[in-house]
């Protein structure tokens, strides 16, 4: 008993310095762009368009091929269902469309993205601190943040937004294809717009910003906190996978949850 | 020639990716060869029963009620605007059971054990200890991989069993405080419109997933190469392929089977 009630106790502890270490370096990343402002940022500017290609375009592939597929499946579940209790497809479209503006498409293509950016720039920047180049960096006079972080975080958030409306884009196609040829849904009548209202696309631009802007500190944090060797990287790396999605999680029922109350229950 | 670089660049990526996934099955069919005189050993099996599983409890439980959440709020508000409140369990209990629930506990597996496995694979990997054991004439495919891939694929079923239930339990949890919709019409919703084998297609694609996880998760921990930095791409490599796999697999298994 005292033995369950320690752990209890120190995993408390461990969480507790954990929140405070993520709160740092989320403070640091943004005191670090406000510096990069004031300096009119000529030195991270290049670091930045490399970001911008390794989280953007590297993600291509991978965002067209998982959204795709599971709006395909989606569709396909849906019509299914609806084919066995009204047999009409008329509001399939419109719906799933408004589906996928309000939560589906940014929230998807987070988690994918809190899979493939999030390990990446756990396992980069673990492999730095494990390879003590983190500390080189502290020496020379520059904040690993400032020079790491940043660039990633600027770079993550323009790219999750673009990211979700492509990905948006390719799983209501794929939808659609889906439901024009196993079901005999008129394209007409799935590509309606009808249903998508302004609070929905702000919904979708509140959450895409969130995701990016919780994916790379999350990430960083964990790369950050690695310890040891090849070992240490491993650890990081899990941890920010799972810290990210389970963040882009928790930010989606938040968001969704104060748009309910903001809007009165009217989405 | 920017036009001939590019085109390099896609049939470099495009040999990569064949190569891993050829690797994959191979690894695939080394790991059902080393099951046709099953001999498993015992104790590694139960340590990762334990470790894969037990572990996970809490976080596929978080998961899984933000998912249930999650649906009844999208749910929600469109039936109650057509007064249909007896629909909510309907719209998202058929989601959460069939689609975002397996899926979204096999996302969250893939990156807490799935992850795990390859950084730890790996680090024996790097660390020589793999050609330690081939040393002493014991196969790392049986020993290693074999037990890692069935307690993965018994595990993710025993969590989405578990992630169902808690999911529907945050659906109606959400449904009560935040719609307002009555505990008794939430249950009759959902006892009247989900059939059995909505359940069941979300579980036995679970098996799958869990399959997919583990051998991908096998496969780039054992083929590291170079130190730390070896590692942490294996792990990043690892959860993309999961990722992509579960996606291929949910939708090939609901186009045969419905």
């Amino acid at each position: 008993m005292t033995g369950f009630i320690t752990s209890l106790g120190s995993a408390a502890i461990s969480a507790y310095r954990a929140a405070i270490e993520l709160w740092l370096v989320y403070v640091g990343t943004i005191s670090g762009i406000v510096r990069g402002l004031q300096r009119k940022g000529a030195r991270n500017r290049g670091e930045v368009w490399r970001q911008l290609y390794s989280i953007g375009n590297r993600s291509l592939l991978f965002i067209v091929v998982t959204l795709g597929f599971i709006g395909m499946v989606m569709t396909y579940q849906a019509c299914l269902q609806l084919g066995r209790v009204t047999g009409d497809y008329s509001q399939v479209g419109s719906q799933f469309l408004r589906l996928i503006v309000s939560d589906f498409g940014p929230t998807l293509t987070g988690l994918m993205l809190a899979t493939r950016v999030g390990a990446g720039i756990a396992a980069e920047i673990g492999s730095m601190k494990v390879t003590e180049q983190i500390d080189a960096l502290r020496m020379s006079g520059v904040l690993p943040i400032d020079y790491l972080i940043v660039p990633r975080f600027v770079a993550s958030i323009v790219m999750t937004l673009m990211l979700s409306i492509l990905g948006g884009v390719v799983m209501w196609r794929a939808g659609g294809l889906t439901a024009e040829y196993s079901f005999n849904v008129n394209p007409n009548t799935f590509y309606d717009l009808s249903f998508v209202r302004f609070r929905h696309v702000a919904m979708f631009v509140v959450k895409a910003l969130a995701y990016g802007a919780a994916i790379p500190v999350v990430a960083g944090f964990c790369g950050l906190r690695a310890r040891g060797s090849s070992e240490g990287v491993g650890w990081a790396t899990t941890a920010a996978v799972i810290g990210s999605s389970f963040a882009v999680i928790v930010l989606d029922f938040i968001i969704s949850a104060s748009a309910l109350f903001l809007t009165g229950g009217d989405l | 020639m920017i036009g001939e670089r590019f085109i390099t660049s896609i049939g470099a990526g495009a040999v990569r990716v064949t190569q891993e996934v050829g690797g994959i099955f191979v690894l695939t069919g080394q790991v059902l060869r080393a099951l046709v005189p099953p001999r498993i050993d015992g104790r590694e099996l139960v340590k990762n029963l334990y470790k894969m599983g037990n572990k996970s409890v809490p976080i596929v439980v978080l998961t899984a009620f933000f998912a249930g959440a999650l649906m009844m709020l999208q749910a929600g508000p469109f039936v109650k605007k057509f007064g249909a409140t007896a629909l909510a369990g309907w719209g998202a209990g058929y989601a959460v059971l069939r689609e975002i629930g397996p899926i979204l506990i096999a996302l969250m597996f893939s990156g807490r054990v799935g992850a795990n496995n390859t950084a730890e694979l790996s680090t024996m990997t790097v660390t020589e200890q793999l050609d330690g054991l081939r040393a002493l004439a014991i196969d790392p495919i049986r020993f290693l991989v074999v037990p890692r891939v069935i307690a993965m694929m018994v595990m993710l079923l025993a969590l989405t069993v578990i992630g169902d239930l808690v999911a529907l339990l945050g659906a109606s949890i959400i449904g009560k405080l935040m719609l307002g919709i009555d505990w008794s019409t939430l249950y009759h919703s959902f006892r009247d419109n989900l059939k059995p084998y909505d359940f069941l297609h979300g579980i036995y694609k679970s098996v799958a997933f869990g399959a997919a996880i583990a051998v991908s998760s096998c496969y780039f921990g054992v083929t590291v190469r170079g130190g730390a930095v070896g590692v942490g791409r294996a792990v990043n490599a690892a959860v993309v392929a999961a990722a992509v796999s579960i996606m291929l697999i949910d939708f090939f298994l609901t186009y045969l089977t419905g």
